[in-house]
């Protein structure tokens, strides 16, 4: 490998590459440093640069104490140990560091060779098979993950509309004002910089954030607002059922395809207290089609809801709806409250 | 008017080894240090969190400005503990609640009495550290104040078991020490709705020695690598041992391996790796800001002041790629590398031993990091901040009513 950096400035903020000539800012220097080290080690490995049983003994070594749910690893590597320690060895080792016992170790291992081999060739015919199977599965996986690749539909984005997104918006006194009183905490997803669980701690609700854009939450998180760089699916599925007085969601609806919707207001809904409040802030589906939409709009597969679907979706989860449009139509309010017993609790 | 605040922890005090043992004596100091309020500490005798033994006097003392009262544990782990922990701990999940429960009072330390003197005690607002004993269960049920719970979890079989789930979300407010801990006890546990901080610890500035640390090391002018820490299987020393020693095999050099902490582990003889016991302060900063490289061969940290403490003297580190909280601080900061295999750590050792830019690099980004996020002044103000909040938001998320 080479030294590419060596005599460069610790305070520096960019590097030179010896490669290259281009300045690196440190963040891409460090990402490129990662990909050499695992294309060597891919290197390595191809070219069968330790021997599999010592390989294998130092993979155990190194999982010994692995998380139990540890999700690092792939498959693959993963079955690299599993070939390893397929075959089953029937000769057993004699060393002894007592005189004459080697000998007398070696004079067992003779007489039950025949038994041990036995033994031991069915266990290796079975781990190989086991091998082989996995191996199999791990190649159709491969194809698998390839094809879903292709038609995928991305994660959710948040989409990011500075007119509605803001304190001044027009939408944000009625939210303000419903859950004024709330005894419960509030959710606000996608939280951004947190502008609107400040305007909610301002009138005494116990308001909390979640943004899955880390650069947003990043910029506020030694402040003292509650606010979280997670997936807001993420964080809905790891709230207690019933535990939230409030959901507001803005941004985060209109760009999410309609899977990933209903499980957000799923997600939402059973988070929500018996008596909670759900408000969905959207873009009408006129904005997504005007000059001044936002890139989602062309970037992914899904458009925003109109007005009345909200209503037949909320009450086919047990809310009663109020939908508020925008003063110049261009976005809408809709606030849920539960009417019916909540869905089957997690 | 500041809160009372008072810490729960199973052991308590500077002879005591232990992450979050010592996270919790360091907030506790700090709290009176640098903000003025009045803090303190129900704790046990014990030193050693095996036996639970008694071996520090019982009653109230003062400790830095934070007063302790200190209770005998009714039983510390006994026999049976063994048994139940195998037996659960390959599906910790399906244990019913009274083998958990069992588990729990086998584990120790069993203090009656610590619980007692919570009950009746005047603070305003409870800090239980960390999530995994009986200190913390059963006080964490037993006060009518607000209380914070710091977990300190790592991804072990005892998180999983159902004893451990109203611990969780009945706490008032939780303080993790790395985002990583919190997604991972949001995935176990549904709290993701439990007022919240990422917080971690702040690091102290570095103790000047004065001596080199291959003096310290008495190995002449050799580079080194350190690993700072207890020396103990489970905090993956054996395994750093082994890498090390096959690595000095396929690149022989001068290059040593200094493992810094109180040996706990059966470590083979190697020439090239050199096994310190316990050292002063000073020298343990002298031994790292020398170093090469620190490396963290951990699986199983929560926080990792060790990682901080390389940064803060901006020598890069090498972490255990399994670890999320360290493999977290590497990715944020961009100050370390990691290692999933063998294979990985040959490359990033080699890589980073030869390497003089990288090394200065990864430093200076670590060193940036700790002056951002993990300096005492601002760090314990966040902390002040937060339990003030949680005095003021009251008992299971309700407000107070003024």
């Amino acid at each position: 490998m080479n030294d590419e950096s060596a005599g460069t400035d610790a305070a520096e903020a960019t590097v030179t590459t010896a490669t290259t000539g281009v300045e690196e800012d440190d963040r891409a220097y460090l990402t490129r440093v990662r990909a050499e080290i695992d294309e060597e080690v891919r290197r390595r490995r191809a070219a069968g640069d330790l021997p599999p049983q010592l390989e294998s003994e130092l993979e155990a070594l190194f999982l010994q104490h692995a998380p139990l749910g540890s999700t690092r690893q792939e498959l693959h590597e993963v079955l690299r140990l599993v070939d390893a320690a397929a075959f089953i060895d029937p000769v057993v080792p004699v060393e002894s560091s007592r005189p004459g016992g080697a000998v007398v170790k070696k004079s067992i291992r003779s007489m039950n060779f025949w038994y041990l081999r036995f033994i031991t060739h069915q266990i290796s015919q079975f781990t190989t098979a086991v091998s082989r199977s996995l191996h199999i599965l791990d190649h159709q996986l491969a194809e698998l993950t390839q094809k879903v690749a292709a038609v995928e539909v991305p994660p959710s984005v948040v989409v990011d509309v500075a007119w509605a997104h803001r304190p001044e918006a027009w939408w944000v006194p009625t939210v303000t004002a419903e859950l004024e009183g709330c005894r419960r905490r509030v959710l606000h997803a996608a939280c951004g910089d947190g502008w609107l669980v400040a305007a909610l701690t301002a009138r005494d609700v116990d308001g909390y954030g979640v943004d899955p854009r880390t650069d947003r939450v990043a910029a506020q998180e030694l402040g003292d607002l509650d606010l979280r760089d997670e997936s807001v699916l993420d964080h809905l599925e790891a709230v207690q059922a019933g535990a939230l007085g409030g959901v507001v969601l803005s941004g985060v609806m209109e760009a999410s395809g309609h899977g990933e919707r209903r499980r957000l207001l799923e997600g939402a809904v059973t988070a929500l207290a018996p008596d909670g409040v759900l408000v969905v802030h959207s873009l009408a589906p006129s904005s997504w089609d005007a000059a001044d939409a936002p890139p989602e709009a062309d970037i992914v597969q899904a458009r925003p809801y109109r007005p009345g679907t909200w209503a037949h979706l909320l009450d086919g989860l047990g809310m009663r709806t109020t939908v508020t449009p925008g003063p110049d139509g261009r976005d809408y309010l809709v606030v849920g409250r539960r009417h019916a017993p909540p869905p089957e609790q997690r | 008017m500041t809160p009372k605040v008072a810490f729960v922890t199973p052991r308590y005090g500077p002879e005591v080894m232990g992450g979050a043992e010592t996270a919790a004596r360091q907030l506790a100091e700090h709290l009176t240090a640098e903000c003025g309020w009045t803090v303190e500490v129900y704790s046990t005798c014990a030193v050693d969190h095996i036996t639970w033994d008694d071996v520090l006097a019982p009653g109230d003392s003062v400790l830095n400005g934070v007063t302790v009262h200190r209770f005998r544990s009714a039983s510390g782990r006994v026999p049976e503990f063994y048994d139940l922990d195998g037996r659960l701990r390959s599906a910790p999940a399906q244990a019913t609640e009274t083998e958990a429960r069992r588990w729990l009072e086998c584990n120790g330390p069993v203090t009656l009495d610590l619980v007692d003197a919570l009950r009746a005690g005047d603070a305003d607002v409870v800090a239980f550290y960390p999530y995994l004993y009986y200190p913390t269960v059963v006080g964490l049920e037993a006060v009518a104040v607000p209380r914070v719970l710091h977990p300190a979890a790592h991804d072990e079989p005892a998180l999983y078991l159902p004893v451990f789930a109203p611990t969780f979300a009945d706490a008032d407010a939780i303080c993790y020490h790395t985002a990583a801990e919190r997604r991972l006890v949001q995935r176990v546990h549904h709290v993701a709705q439990v007022p919240q901080i990422v917080l971690g610890l702040g690091v102290g500035a570095a103790v000047e020695g004065g001596r080199s640390g291959a003096d310290i090391l008495g190995i002449g002018d050799r580079p080194y690598v350190v690993s700072v820490g207890r020396v103990d299987e489970h905090k993956g020393s054996a395994m750093l041992a082994r890498f090390f020693g096959l690595y000095k095999e396929r690149h022989p050099g001068p290059l040593a391996l200094a493992l810094v902490g109180p040996v706990a582990a059966s470590i083979p003889d190697h020439e090239d790796i050199v096994l310190t016991g316990v050292v002063s302060e000073a020298d343990k900063w002298d031994l790292v800001r020398d170093a090469q490289v620190a490396v963290s061969p951990s699986a199983l940290e929560s926080f990792s002041l060790v990682v901080l403490e390389a940064w803060e003297q901006s020598v890069p580190v090498m972490v255990n790629a399994t670890c999320d909280p360290t493999r977290e601080h590497c990715e944020r900061s961009g100050g370390g590398l990691w290692f999933g295999s063998f294979a990985e750590f040959e490359i990033v050792l080699e890589r980073l031993c030869s390497d003089a830019g990288l090394r200065a690099r990864l430093g200076a980004r670590g060193h940036d990091y700790v002056q951002r996020y993990y300096q005492w002044p601002a760090l314990i103000r966040r902390y002040a901040a937060f339990l003030t909040a949680v005095c003021q938001r009251g008992r299971s998320g309700r407000r107070a009513t003024s």
